[in-house]
């Protein structure tokens, strides 16, 4: 089945599978994807095309920054890993693409973000994680984003990130908004058991290597990272977790994270790294930086952070980075958007001023 | 206290278990009791009262007062590293702290009767600012400060009869004068806020003094606090208004607290000050003292001691993690080791080592995102 029914793809193949991922190939008008949802999804009761109109329902819902139902997103999550459990842990992107860095519940903003950068799926989108934690519309930002995805898979690619885990949501606020939006835990349980199955980099034209955080002293090719078994719970150490943690910095060689997690790298890292792997760039996301956007490692590493003023005081601008057809970049910007309207949680008093 | 043999205070809670065996520990017990005491004692009473300082209080701000001085010998080079969000300058201050913290100890005149005694109250002296490589702060570096004052009366320099409302009302105040100087000259970065689910990005005790200080009050309810109005009147009075005239001033791009602070915005719905003064300390332990990932940064030595059978520490285990480096000594024969203030840049460190350097920490504590 392929989701992206009103877009064009380039990637048309002759067989027909039925099954969800797969279909993404396939050069489908609606009358296709109706055909292989009905088939599908009639287990499940639905009316044929259903799913389409059922995600376009919850994506509107969404934009109006509407949280779903606990039923609904249980719905999402399970469709959701149906087409990322086959996506690569390197997952292959092709240009055009804009490239964004975290979000953190931002909701607005991530809205502001879609109208800089152009509309999904007309525009082709990489986010490299951090959707959830701190922001008041972690919830919201991430349902919108996952549901985006099942819509259309081959449009938009959402990697993980060092916050899509059970113990940081914990710490940083996702756990929290959860309970409080929901009532239980049950939707958090249900968003960090799909976290397991999001890819952890991806790579654009075998030219930008992108990821959450960056480099691993265990990591020395790209095919290396294809090895890794990705679905789990980020570990507290080794490969996956410093592609998640990582950051570079102005010393050289491998540096001990003062995060506690992942390491921090030098130029001579990122030189070797980008050197043996035939790649222009690493594009990565993790670190709050002024600009929106910061090179380090001369033009070797790019920090792309996309939530504007961030946790309400930062002061900082927001960036995305547009790759076009002839590898162009292009960094576009962004401030704040005006929030509108009221707040969706109606006020509660806490267990212990009870 | 004659020959007391004072020890280098060292973090021992990795673990869920030692967590729990923290809670129950003295050292947990006679900590609350200190703030809960603290806290009693300002009930009613607004910042500015007249109280009697001892000699001891004088002396301790003079400390806050020196600190105040290093804080302004290192501005801010503008444009200096810009792509950072907190200020590098942060690490200039932090080190003259640091390297002078003898010295500021000893302004404390009756630490000089308790040789040795410096080893211990300089360590969360230090802490107190925030963190060095991350140049970031949070409740955890604000419970170094209190951990300060309770070694200070564990050893017999402060008197909780005659000092309590003055440790709250000028000394704890200095402390925050002093922090906000920080967080807005150096861009300290909140460390593990949970954001806007949090009470606050940096701070916890001003709301739990300033709901005390507030307690009494039967007329004025917690809702006030949305009230532009009453919080202009009260901000120089009571902690929890200058707490939530310092988040007004510096939260920007929403209309009100119910954006940015709805945990705040929740507790002003409480009928009673006094309710939220007792929720307060409730939360404090919940939150902060319930917390791995903030009590596992707790120094323990012999004045707060380790609650018995707890880890081992992690502080030696060869990774200096202020300085952030991997050390490789030239004996081949040794392993890695640590090496307090570093002439060790640029070290290229092989994975294997590396590698190895990290399966020696085995538990691993919650990480800063
Ligand atoms: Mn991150």
């Amino acid at each position: 089945m392929d989701i992206d029914t009103d877009v064009q793809m380039e990637d048309a193949v002759t067989a027909h599978d039925d099954s969800l991922v797969d279909d993404d190939h396939n050069s489908s008008s609606s009358e296709s994807f109706d055909f292989s949802m009905n088939q599908k999804y009639s287990r499940a009761n639905e009316a044929p095309g259903s799913n389409i109109d059922t995600l376009d329902a919850w994506i509107a819902q969404l934009s109006e920054c509407k949280p779903l139902s606990e039923e609904s997103v249980k719905k999402l999550c399970n469709m959701a890993i149906d087409v990322l459990k086959y996506e690569e842990n390197v997952q292959p992107v092709n240009v055009p693409v804009t490239i964004c860095g975290d979000i953190h519940g931002q909701f607005h903003d991530l809205m502001e973000l879609f109208k800089i950068g152009g509309p999904c799926p007309d525009t082709n989108y990489l986010f490299m994680g951090d959707y959830v934690d701190r922001g008041y519309y972690s919830v919201e930002t991430v349902s919108y984003l996952v549901a985006m995805k099942v819509r259309y898979p081959k449009r938009i690619t959402i990697l993980r990130g060092n916050h899509e885990s059970r113990q940081i949501t914990q710490v940083y606020g996702f756990y929290d908004e959860c309970f409080r939006k929901y009532g239980s835990a049950s939707v958090w349980k249900l968003f960090t058991d799909l976290f397991d199955y999001f890819p952890i980099t991806a790579l654009v034209e075998n030219k930008i290597f992108c990821l959450h955080g960056g480099l691993s002293p265990m990591i020395e090719t790209i095919d290396q990272v294809r090895e890794l078994n990705r679905i789990q719970e980020v570990p507290h150490e080794g490969p996956m977790c410093d592609l998640l943690w990582s950051d570079p910095d102005d010393r050289g060689g491998w540096g001990i994270s003062p995060r506690g997690a992942g390491f921090t790298f030098g130029q001579d890292i990122s030189e070797q790294f980008n050197h043996t792997n035939d790649l222009s760039l690493v594009a990565r996301a993790h670190q709050l930086v002024m600009e929106g956007y910061s090179w380090s490692h001369q033009d070797l590493v790019v920090t792309i952070f996309s939530a504007p003023n961030y946790c309400y005081r930062c002061g900082n601008q927001a960036a995305i980075m547009e790759v076009d057809e002839s590898h162009e970049r292009n960094f576009l910007q962004y401030d704040p958007s005006v929030r509108p309207g009221e707040p969706t949680v109606t006020r509660k008093t806490p267990d212990y001023f009870l | 206290m004659t020959s007391h043999d004072y020890i280098q205070p060292v973090r021992r809670i990795l673990t869920e278990e030692d967590l729990t065996r923290w809670q129950s520990s003295e050292s947990y017990n006679g900590l609350v009791a200190f703030i809960v005491r603290l806290a009693d004692s300002v009930k009613g009473k607004e910042l500015g009262t007249e109280c009697e300082l001892t000699p001891s209080v004088k002396d301790i701000l003079k400390v806050l007062d020196s600190i105040q001085t290093i804080i302004g010998r290192h501005p801010v080079v503008t444009d200096k590293d810009i792509s950072r969000f907190g200020k590098v300058e942060f690490r200039d201050f932090y080190d003259e702290v640091s390297s002078s913290a003898d010295k500021l100890i000893s302004l404390i005149d009756k630490t000089s009767e308790l040789p040795g005694v410096s080893k211990e109250l300089k360590v969360y002296l230090v802490e107190s600012w925030g963190n060095r490589t991350r140049i970031d702060y949070g409740s955890g570096h604000e419970l170094n400060f209190m951990c300060f004052l309770y070694c200070l009366y564990k050893v017999g320099i402060l008197d909780l009869e005659s000092d309590s409302e003055a440790l709250v009302l000028v000394v704890f105040k200095k402390y925050l004068d002093n922090m906000r100087i920080l967080q807005t000259k150096y861009w300290l970065e909140p460390a593990g806020s949970h954001g806007v689910w949090g009470l606050d990005d940096y701070h916890f005790l001003p709301f739990l003094f300033g709901a005390a200080q507030l307690a009494p009050m039967e007329r004025m309810r917690p809702s006030s606090i949305h009230i532009p109005d009453y919080v202009d009147m009260f901000k120089d009075k009571f902690f929890y208004f200058a707490c939530i005239d310092f988040i007004n001033q510096t939260k920007t791009g929403a209309q009100s607290l119910r954006w940015h602070s709805p945990m705040l915005d929740d507790i002003s719905g409480v009928k009673k000050w006094s309710k939220v003064a007792e929720g307060m300390i409730k939360m404090y332990k919940a939150e902060v003292l319930g917390k791995l990932p903030i009590i596992q940064h707790v120094f323990f030595g012999s004045i707060i001691a380790a609650p018995e059978g707890v880890s081992a520490t992690r502080d030696l285990s060869g990774i200096d993690e202020e300085h952030g480096h991997i050390h490789i000594d030239h004996d081949p024969d040794s392993n890695l080791h640590l090496n307090t203030f570093g002439d060790c840049c640029g070290i290229k460190v092989p994975s294997a080592v590396a590698a190895s350097a990290m399966e020696k920490k085995h538990f691993r504590p919650v990480p800063f995102d």
